[in-house]
């Protein structure tokens, strides 16, 4: 793991929905696995860093892709190509790719899709067949990006592809399943393949193990850290019910 | 650099005057990019005789200038620190004292008994208010009595040094002050966390699992700016302060206002190198004013 300052290489706004800023950091790009993060320091900005998972590493270049939400993300989205930022990682436990699969399906919600290009590049390395499945609440919301030998796309609304949760849409007979968005849609991804890979979301305080503070409940009991031993879990393994499932960002000034 | 840094805080010779906080830098072994020259001493995170999980989340929560959590002492109990991490410690040039916590003032003196002649346990820090546990914690170090009472438990089990880490949540902090260096306690950090509350608009409930938390980074330092001095006045034994500091002025300030030391906490989230920034930006200020060593920085504090 690195701290490095790095300067922004180039923003897009694939959609009204969501931006992307990449940022120029060959040391964290050449390393970074699907599932890993970075924190992200924002001078002036809160008292805090922000975890993003890194959504591509191409020719040196970090990207990650957010909605602003709150006072982190709206000072991301005023940043210009050539600004500074201090980037930390990468950071947290990667996704993993098992010898005896065949083909994975990449099931994302909404921003879930943050750690999906990576995974399909990833998984693509590891000689899998690919199943990009993704959802969103409507088709405004949908990603902007897919990746892989096919593609299913559901929506709750039915304005685009299945009307009805992306994990309702994923196909039986894939192999390996790796899973992101909002903690509820990945409890019920733990309901279906209990073997699942999901990345959770939480609060994070340092990004480092040492605070504590992104406490993820064990159905073995206890709490471990979403962002050392996370923020990959065996979907069973999480206890879903004690794993809060809505996260507002709101720090203030 | 040629100021000499170094400084007593009562028997424990620290190379620098900056100690990382507890609670803030785990057990020493977790922090990365660990700049250790710049390490006066660390206190390590809040142990209990037995292991603890701690509280549900959301354990943390960011506000103007601050944060607040409600860990609730996670920990893997003593014995596991003797394995896992003293022999460690015992390797280090610096020294590291150990947070210790407890429901009863026996538990306190049991677990100083139990790390007492332990190798690389240099020191005890007793906590006596932390806001985020149920039984005891802050309980002990609003009460002057029980502050005593804990830390005589603790004296009378090590000749190790004691510091003992006072709540803000008090309406006159030299009382416990007094009381804690008449029980014997050889140093006081000054302070914990303030007790504070957020509330969630999207669903009308504390945005903490535990409802309240600890209050710390910037948004307390002026605070803890001054009931640091108003211990540092109260007692002889070197106060060390700690509040929200996160830079070198920052902690010139608590310096300046009496304290032997200071602890960085809160900042080392958002900056691992902040401990070792924090040192060299005071080395600078001394040299800066043409000061030889920590020692001739003038000090601001009248006594009671």
């Amino acid at each position: 793991m690195l701290e490095l300052t790095a300067i922004v290489a180039e923003v897009r706004h694939p959609t009204a929905h969501y931006r992307v800023i990449g940022f120029h950091a060959p040391a964290i790009a050449e390393p970074v696995r699907a599932g890993q993060f970075v924190n992200v320091l924002l001078r002036p900005g809160p008292l805090l860093r922000r975890p993003f998972s890194v959504y591509s590493a191409v020719g040196g270049v970090v990207e990650i892709i957010y909605r602003p939400v709150g006072e982190g993300t709206a000072l991301l989205a005023d940043l210009k190509e050539g600004d500074r930022v201090s980037l930390l990682g990468p950071l947290g436990r990667p996704f993993e790719f098992h010898p005896d699969w065949d083909s994975v399906a990449l099931v994302s919600g909404g921003l879930g899709v943050a750690p999906m290009l990576l995974a399909a590049r990833d998984a693509r390395d590891a000689g899998l067949r690919v199943t990009w499945v993704h959802g969103a609440r409507t088709v405004t919301e949908l990603s902007p990006e897919s990746a892989g030998d096919r593609s299913v796309i559901a929506t709750d609304d039915g304005s685009a592809g299945h009307h009805g949760s992306a994990v309702a849409a994923v196909p039986d007979g894939v192999g390996g399943v790796l899973a992101c968005g909002p903690n509820r849609m990945l409890a019920a991804v733990a309901a279906r393949w209990p073997d699942a890979q999901v990345a959770v979301e939480t609060y994070m305080g340092c990004g480092t193990g040492v605070c504590l503070g992104c406490a993820v409940p064990l159905r073995a009991g206890g709490y471990d850290r979403a962002c050392k031993e996370g923020p990959v879990y065996r979907a069973a393994d999480v206890d879903w019910e004690a794993l809060p499932s809505h996260l507002h960002y709101a720090a203030g000034a | 650099m040629s100021v000499d840094m170094a400084v007593d805080v009562g028997e424990l010779n620290l190379r620098g005057p900056v100690v990382a906080a507890s609670g803030t830098f785990g057990y020493g072994t977790e922090v990365p990019l660990l700049e250790r020259r710049a390490l006066g001493a660390i206190v390590s995170k809040g142990i209990f005789l037995r292991p603890r999980i701690g509280n549900p989340p959301p354990r943390i929560v960011e506000t103007p200038s601050g944060m607040l959590n409600a860990i609730g002492l996670q920990g893997p109990g003593v014995e596991a620190l003797i394995r896992d991490y003293c022999p460690q410690w015992a390797a280090w040039d610096f020294p590291v004292l150990v947070n210790i916590n407890g429901e009863s003032a026996v538990e306190y003196g049991e677990l100083a008994a139990r790390l007492d002649g332990v190798p690389g346990v240099a020191g005890f820090e007793i906590n006596v208010s932390c806001p985020n546990v149920e039984q005891g914690g802050m309980y002990f170090g609003n009460d002057p009595r029980a502050a005593a009472e804990v830390t005589a438990a603790v004296r009378r089990r090590t000749r190790l040094p004691i510091w003992v880490k006072l709540t803000p949540m008090v309406s006159d902090i030299a009382v416990i002050a007094r009381a804690c260096e008449s029980a014997g306690a050889d140093g006081l950090s000054a302070v914990n966390t303030f007790v504070g509350m957020s509330i969630d608009l999207h669903t009308y409930r504390p945005r903490l699992a535990f409802r309240t938390g600890g209050l710390s980074g910037p948004a307390i330092r002026p605070m803890a700016v001054h009931l640091a001095h108003q211990a540092a006045r109260a007692v002889r034994i070197p106060v060390i302060g700690v509040g929200g500091i996160v830079s070198a002025d920052d902690a010139l300030e608590f310096l300046v206002a009496g304290c032997a030391a200071v602890q960085v906490g809160t900042a080392t989230f958002a900056d691992p190198r902040a401990i070792a920034r924090v040192h060299d930006g005071i080395a600078a200020h001394l040299e800066a004013r043409g000061l030889s060593s920590l020692a001739e920085l003038p000090r601001y504090l009248p006594r009671d």
